[in-house]
């Protein structure tokens, strides 16, 4: 007899929890209350010197006590990002009602998408590397250059030792670990999985979006995150880090947790770039990668309620995804509501993670927060904007896509009631 | 509940370019003969290291191996050897150039270094260089793109034109082999027809730099298993896999090598850099590859150790092998192939992917070289007499990282019926 374990496509993988630090709050009933209320988190940055280049502001995380989330024993090892990542993975396995222990800690798991990692360490190493030599090398700096150290210190701060990867993929980082963890799920690889992203704005970080164009201002206007605005010129720079527990509906019915949405499927996809750090010309990938999701959901696009749309205030990207909005959902007067919320948090990177749990509460509340910065809509499609949209959702996509054309799009769904 | 049969996933093509050998046959004819790839690095200056040894490529001229065709550049060294061995898979599965009809369906996932800016080759210290000279003011920042290690993986699919899913791992030394298991399942989900997986490590001084500081390198050469191993050796590699499922391959009339059986991913929870001396994790993860597999230990012939040489390491490996395979352990052969390619990080679950597939492919076992003293701790079969024939139909592949991520890959020979009933 096979005992083979069977990769079951039709387990249903649900959300179940939620945990975030990011600039607009820690924890959900701040950012909730912020994010829900159309706060913006973008200010002039505090955390370094900004007077060297030609943009000055970002969305940073002012209030966070790593006191308050990880034990003495490990802080004083981890690194930023490994802090921010152990806090909201705390603060996720709370709010689904776990506790960890040696009965399930080998079924519980992280999958974490970074995009630069812990880039404040990485430079500082290089740095005496370069100019003292090898011998001044400090060892002490070397486990937190690593991308996956976030999710290792994770694992050891909170005791669970089930699956535990890292991916990376620019700003697609964090949906990709969500679409591998649903697989996970599915393949019953582990049972409940912490999955999102995590960056941090470091001065490296900074100076390198800089020096590509990508901050606003790249003409001396008005320096903002204008997400799919005609005014837009550029991003701000922002950081954080927000997890979702997925497990399967049948567990969470069993252990009576509500899950807040369910993930009905995901696309991934590609396009050709001119060099490997521009954005792609066309939506053509988006809407390919959007009709794999659709299709890989059982899902039709006129049951789509509400998109957390990638723009970030870029020119190219809120073009080319606004472009494949209206590809696919022009017609369609009851078209989905749009929020872009890079417009109130920034631009993290591996934002994909904090914008999941934003969707997750939106289920909840039957809400959409509105999009940060955008007055002169650029195309004819329905953003929120000004203030929260009170919308019955059934269905939401959560857009992911990257430069050098990467595309990740995952389809939630509303929770059914029995 | 209704389950699925799960898709079986073949592997139709092989590429690489490491410490041994710039080619798959070339790779085949070292492994046998037990060929040493380490030795002193001129790479780079490897003045004030503790060790001035790894395993450099030799004699690679992108141009001998990427058509003119494709420019080169912006591509980095990590870039050019990944997609250097890309070509060869393709090539070696009957793929290349790859149909449009198949390009839009076929996706890449590469397994990066052991982190971020770390790993990217000499782009990287160029970078540091002139943003530390510069103090920021002309650094070349186009190049930072290519200091990430997805870089690799968007240059590959942006060459070919592919529209598949495109992802990278970064688990450190257990990236390669993550992305075997998850190109596996990227097929079986139905979101690719084909998978490009593998892993790419280009010699770096920044990383030589972090191994040397933990002191985890052996002065010499590494010598895994031996009673006086003092460490690791650092080398560079890529290698990368085509994977696609059994009756499209069987349809193209292609050569099957063999199949992914299954793969387990794990965590020790234990250290950052220090494995877990009671073995927790790497139990679990072999434990977990033979459950995804449906396999029982029994099935298994032979071992690709991960087998580092550094001292904690092998005792560890050697007492999870015990624990999982029980009295069996002793006779199973088990060994390290990172005495020959030496440790290449990020690259070295794939790198071991393509072992085992040759092993099994070619009937051998590739041998443990260097080995000198027995050590009372480690009393396996190493294979230290060089290479043997050998009959395999199912190898497992261990993988093990900082901060605590093991992943073990279990592959079969190819038959109709399954690789138990071979």
């Amino acid at each position: 007899m096979d005992n083979r374990q069977r990769s079951d496509t039709t387990k249903r993988v649900v959300i179940t929890g939620i945990g975030m630090v990011t600039p607009l709050g820690i924890g959900k009933e701040e950012f909730s209350r912020r994010i829900f209320a159309g706060d913006c988190a973008v200010a002039p940055v505090q955390s370094f010197d900004t007077s060297a280049f030609s943009s000055h502001c970002g969305a940073e995380i002012t209030n966070f006590q790593p006191r308050d989330f990880i034990s003495i024993k490990n802080i004083r090892r981890m690194d930023r990002v490994s802090q921010l990542t152990s806090a909201a993975a705390r603060l996720a396995l709370h709010d689904a009602g776990l506790t960890v222990n040696s009965d399930n800690r080998d079924r519980i798991g992280i999958v974490l998408g970074t995009s630069f990692g812990a880039t404040d360490i990485t430079v500082q190493f290089a740095e005496t590397l370069l100019k003292d030599g090898p011998a001044l090398v400090n060892p002490i700096l070397v486990p937190n250059t690593v991308m996956n150290a976030p999710a290792g210190h994770t694992s050891i701060e909170l005791g669970f030792r089930g699956v535990n990867t890292t991916v990376t993929h620019y700003a697609v980082s964090a949906e990709t670990a969500i679409a591998y963890a649903v697989s996970e799920i599915r393949r019953g690889a582990a049972d409940f999985i912490l999955a999102g992203g995590a960056d941090i704005l470091s001065k490296f970080y900074y100076e390198g979006l800089t020096r590509f164009g990508t901050l606003s201002p790249l003409d001396k206007k008005i320096e903002s995150c204008r997400p799919f605005d005609l005014g837009r010129n550029g991003t701000v720079a922002g950081e954080g880090c927000g997890l979702v527990c997925l497990e399967s509906l049948e567990t969470a019915r069993a252990r009576g947790h509500k899950p807040y949405c369910e993930i009905k499927g995901f696309g991934q996809g590609s396009s050709r770039t001119k060099t490997p750090t521009a954005w792609p010309d066309d939506s053509a990938g988006a809407i390919m990668t959007i009709s794999r999701a659709l299709t890989n959901a059982g899902t039709p696009p006129q049951d789509i309620s509400v998109i957390s749309a990638a723009a970030n205030g870029g020119t190219t990207l809120d073009r080319i995804e606004a472009d494949a909005y209206t590809e696919i959902f022009a017609g369609n007067k009851s078209g989905p509501w749009i929020t872009a919320l890079k417009g109130a948090l920034g631009e993290s990177f591996s934002s994909g993670g904090i914008r999941a749990c934003a969707l997750a509460l939106s289920f909840e509340k039957s809400a959409l927060p509105p999009t940060c910065g955008l007055s002169n809509p650029l195309a004819q499609l329905k953003f929120v904007r000004q203030r929260e949209e009170e919308i019955e959702i059934n269905n939401a996509l959560l857009a992911g896509i990257s430069f050098g054309g990467t595309y990740v799009y995952l389809v939630l769904g509303k929770c059914p009631d029995k | 509940m209704h389950m699925q049969v799960n898709k079986r996933i073949v592997i139709t093509g092989l590429g690489t370019i490491n410490a041994v050998a710039n080619n798959i046959p070339d790779f085949v004819s070292a492994l046998k003969a037990g060929v040493c790839g380490i030795g002193p690095l001129d790479i780079f200056d490897t003045t004030g290291f503790r060790c001035q040894n790894g395993g450099q490529i030799k004699n690679f001229v992108p141009r001998d191996y990427i058509p003119q065709d494709f420019s080169l550049k912006r591509m980095c060294r990590a870039d050019m050897l990944s997609f250097a061995a890309t070509l060869e898979a393709l090539r070696d599965a009957g793929l290349y150039p790859l149909p449009q009809e198949l390009a839009g369906e076929t996706g890449v996932v590469i397994g990066g270094g052991s982190g971020g800016l770390l790993e990217a080759d000499f782009e990287a210290e160029r970078f540091y260089k002139s943003l530390l000279e510069n103090k920021g003011i002309h650094v070349r920042f186009s190049r930072l793109s290519t200091v990430y290690c997805a870089s690799s993986s968007d240059r590959i699919a942006s060459n070919l034109r592919l529209s598949g899913p495109k992802a990278t791992f970064m688990t450190a030394c257990s990236a390669g082999a993550t992305a075997l298991g998850y190109a596996r399942d990227m097929i079986q989900n139905g979101q690719a027809r084909i998978m490009l997986a593998g892993g790419v490590e280009p010699m770096c001084r920044i990383t030589y730099a972090a191994f040397n500081a933990l002191k985890s390198l052996d002065p010499g050469v590494c010598h895994p298993f031996d009673r006086d191993r003092a460490g690791l050796s650092l080398g560079e590699a890529t290698a990368i896999m085509v994977l696609e499922p059994l009756e499209a391959a069987q349809a193209r009339g292609a050569k099957i090598y063999g199949e992914i059986l299954g793969y387990g991913v794990t965590c020790d929870s234990f250290h950052m850099t220090a494995p877990d001396e009671n073995a927790s994790g790497a139990i679990r993860s072999m434990q977990a590859a033979l459950l995804d597999s449906g396999l029982a230990s029994e099935d298994v012939d032979y071992i690709n150790a991960h087998g580092t040489a550094t001292p904690v390491n092998d005792v560890m490996e050697t007492k999870a092998i015990k624990e999982v395979f029980g009295k069996r352990a002793y006779s199973i052969p088990v060994s390290s192939t990172k005495a020959m390619t030496a440790h290449t990080l990020g690259a070295a679950g794939a790198l071991e992917g393509i072992v085992s597939i040759l092993a099994i492919a070619h009937g051998f076992i590739p041998p443990t070289i260097n080995y000198r003293n027995p050590d009372p701790q480690c009393d396996l079969d190493y294979v230290t007499g060089g290479a043997r024939p050998a009959d395999l139909r199912v190898v497992l592949s261990n993988s093990f990282a900082f901060g605590g991520n093991n992943t073990t890959v279990i592959f079969g020979r190819y038959n109709e019926r399954g690789a138990r009933n071979g």
